[in-house]
């Protein structure tokens, strides 16, 4: 009876400074041995799949391992050397940094306003809520297909519908100026959901009597909307921003299949993900490629820094 | 109370640890009696993909001693990965497929050759293959993989469409075509008859692009070598004219300069075009279409040599850490068994089988309309040797850009052939990972 009754207190309050008495049954979860215990499954799957991994890959890239090949040798910093002189790098790091750019922003503003829509008092908001949200959770081939024939030059609906107006068709595909706005609308509509989500549960947080109070004084919904509710959403904004700038720079997948590998139009939409996945799996160069994704990593880490310095400082 | 559940808690995960054991055991126990465990790997879906099975299920049949374990994998990058990472690691499957023009990566290290006395023990001898892909299949004089069929750039042609374009010979068949001239002029009167367009072309399509290119680079004489460390030795003028003519033909009357890789057979499938220009596996969607069509051997519009870009799916000898020469002799009847049953192969799926025994016989000749094009196989032209060369490789993918900037007319012809052969030279001076 008595372990029955130190378990519950010990699960909801942790010992915070001094040593708590020790129960009768031994060390507590938190603070005895027992934990180390119970936190090794996920050391171990931690350590073997992702430290394990980050520091080999990081010792490839000193070898110009091969998959195809037996023996490596180590080469120091030539891999290094030569990706700074590589314009493919270069060139489909841009292509990563524009895209981040280019879908940062609409995917941040369009869950805002879609968010401010759906809170300020539609009639069936449980509809909105699944209906905003739902391409996020398909399958990126799902979605990558479906847009495939969307945007498709000859047979797509996009085109159809231009043309029925009278409009010239659009190379969605096939035009070196838009093939990777093609990939931003097509994650756009496929990611806006989580963002959204965020945003009204945000909103949902904001207190009602601040609107109440505000419509006392007298004022209108624009006012409240740009001193109440935007100054509120403010961490939220920081947050999806946060997030979004990382997932993007992480894009691959759908780019990949909606392209075929092809990288886009005059290779208009290859990340700079695509190039380390076709040097690593498609060319055989483990070395290599483990370089060029080491040095994207670094750049990740140092945009995860510049932002959180950032909005540390934007906060009150 | 509590003891008791605790308890329950510990014999639970005792036996959740034991029973995990178990299963791990039983996985790695032998079947009862003396089968012969045989892993086979290849990369056929679709329409191909059943065709397989059925080879595989005729060899089940004829060995009902082996299990075959058959694994498909997605075509292209992610096979090619698997296999070689399985290869490298010594526990690749016992048999697989592999395109003829992938063997410059995977022959050197990868591969067991295939020995010619365990063949002829089997009815087997390498003059029963098309010279051209005898040739690509052997190297250093040691043959790296026996191949299954060759599968060309064919010419799909509407015949009713092509009737009223006054294209047909007075037998039915399609009139012969010798000069790039003809073919854009045949492409306009198709265009007239489908009110669409002549030619369905996959001009936004890697795969598609590259074949016509290579076929039509090769017509014109051009030679490329690809030598590590670069520079690349190309004919940039045979290249400038092989462009030239995929971009007149893509005006939008001939063929579309926008037309996506799935697009094009359904637009030859609807009707919306008069010839289609892709492998010979598309067969299956024009027979489902249901529209009065045939098939011949893609023409020879430059020189007097209908050379045609081709490749050839395979079967190679990946090598094992444990070599067992019991499933060893099985993979190799296996293999033979499939070249032998190849027939059906060839029906359903459009390629030349490359078995002299299967392609010379008549049940072969007469099927058609996949028969016509089987010279094909004498003329046939393999992609460029390198490592980052071959079906589904880097240099598809690469040259597919060039190309389809050429096809859209963002690049002129020049533009696109210093495009492609500047990228040429720079990945040659990455090193080859060989």
């Amino acid at each position: 009876m008595t372990a029955t009754n130190t378990a519950p207190t010990t699960a909801t309050a942790p010992p915070t400074g001094a040593p708590r008495p020790a129960a009768r049954r031994g060390p507590t979860l938190v603070g005895g041995r027992g934990g180390f215990w119970f936190v090794l499954p996920f050391l171990v799957v931690y350590a073997a799949f992702v430290l394990w991994p980050l520091l080999y890959g990081f010792g490839l890239s000193f070898f110009d391992t091969s998959l195809v090949r037996e023996e490596s040798r180590f080469v120091g910093l030539d891999n290094y050397a030569l990706l700074l002189s590589d314009p493919e790098v270069w060139r489909t790091l841009w292509v990563t940094i524009l895209f981040t750019i280019g879908s940062t922003i609409p995917l941040v503003l369009v869950a805002l306003v879609m968010a401010l829509l759906v809170q300020t008092g539609v009639g069936g908001q449980w509809f909105w809520r699944f209906a905003y949200f739902a391409p996020f959770l398909l399958p990126v081939a799902t979605v990558a297909l479906i847009w495939e024939w969307l945007f498709s030059g000859d047979f797509g609906l996009f085109n159809g519908i231009l043309a029925a107006v009278g409009l010239p068709p659009v190379g969605w595909l096939t035009d070196q100026s838009i093939g990777l706005w093609s990939v931003v609308i097509l994650t756009v509509w496929w990611t806006v959901g989580f963002n959204f989500l965020l945003y009204l549960a945000a909103l949902q947080a904001i207190p009602a009597q601040l609107y109440e109070a505000a419509e006392l004084d007298g004022a209108g919904g624009w006012r409240r909307l740009f001193s109440i509710t935007l100054p509120l959403l403010n961490r939220t904004t920081g947050l999806v921003v946060v997030l979004q700038v990382l997932a993007s720079l992480k894009l691959f997948d759908q780019a990949y299949i909606l392209y075929d590998a092809s990288g886009g139009p005059g290779g208009s939409a290859t990340p700079i993900l695509q190039y380390v996945y076709e040097t690593g799996f498609t060319d055989y160069r483990l070395g290599y490629a483990s370089a060029i994704s080491y040095v994207f990593f670094v750049l990740i880490i140092l945009i995860a820094l510049v932002q959180a310095r950032l909005s540390r400082r934007s906060e009150p | 109370m509590t003891t008791s559940h605790c308890l329950s808690r510990r014999t639970f995960l005792r036996a959740t640890a034991a029973a995990g054991g178990a299963a791990l055991l039983s996985s790695c126990a032998r079947g009862p009696g003396g089968a012969v465990d045989l892993a086979y790997w290849n990369f056929f879906t679709g329409s191909d993909g059943q065709l397989m099975v059925g080879l595989v299920d005729r060899y089940r049949a004829e060995a009902p001693d082996v299990r075959v374990t058959d694994t498909t994998l997605m075509w292209g990058t992610p096979y090619y990965t698997k296999l070689a990472m399985a290869c490298a690691g010594g526990r690749a499957p016992d048999l697989a497929t592999l395109h003829a023009s992938r063997l410059a990566t995977f022959g050197t290290q990868l591969l067991d050759e295939w020995d010619l006395d365990e063949l002829a023990a089997r009815g087997v001898s390498m003059d029963e293959f098309p010279e051209p892909v005898r040739e690509r299949v052997t190297i250093d004089g040691r043959v790296m993989a026996l191949p299954l069929d060759t599968h060309p750039l064919v010419l799909y042609y509407n015949t009713d469409v092509c009737e009223k374009a006054g294209l047909l010979a007075t037998d039915g068949s399609l009139a012969p075509i010798t000069s790039p001239e003809q073919m854009l002029d045949a492409g306009r009167r198709l265009a007239e008859v489908t009110g669409s367009i002549g030619i369905a072309f996959g001009a936004a399509d890697n795969l598609a692009s590259w074949m016509l290119f290579w076929s039509l680079f090769r017509q014109l004489g051009g030679e490329m070598r690809l030598p590590d460390g670069g520079p690349a030795e190309v004919d940039r003028d045979a290249m400038v004219q092989a462009m030239a003519f995929m971009q007149a033909a893509c005006d939008g009357t001939i063929a579309s300069p926008t037309l996506e890789g799935d697009a094009a057979p359904a637009a030859f499938a609807s009707g919306q075009a008069g010839f289609l220009l892709i492998g010979p596996w598309e067969v299956t969607t024009a027979r489902t279409a249901e529209i009065p069509f045939s098939m011949t051997q893609f023409p020879a519009l430059f020189g007097d040599t209908p050379y045609v870009r081709a490749d050839s799916h395979s079967f190679v000898l990946p090598r094992q850490a444990n070599l067992d020469p019991v499933v060893r002799g099985k993979a190799y009847d296996m293999a033979v068994s499939m070249l032998r049953n190849s027939l059906d192969w060839a029906a359903g799926g459009g390629h030349i089988p490359a078995l002299s025994a299967v392609a010379e016989s008549p049940e072969y000749h007469a099927q058609q309309p996949i028969s016509n094009y089987r010279g094909a196989a004498e003329v046939v032209e393999f992609d460029p040797e390198a490592y980052f060369s071959g079906s589904g490789s880097t240099l598809m993918s690469r040259a597919g850009q060039s190309l389809q900037s050429v096809n859209s007319g963002a690049f002129t012809p020049a533009q696109g052939a210093d495009d492609l052969i500047g990228w040429l030279n720079n990945q040659l001076t990455l090193g080859s990972p060989l």
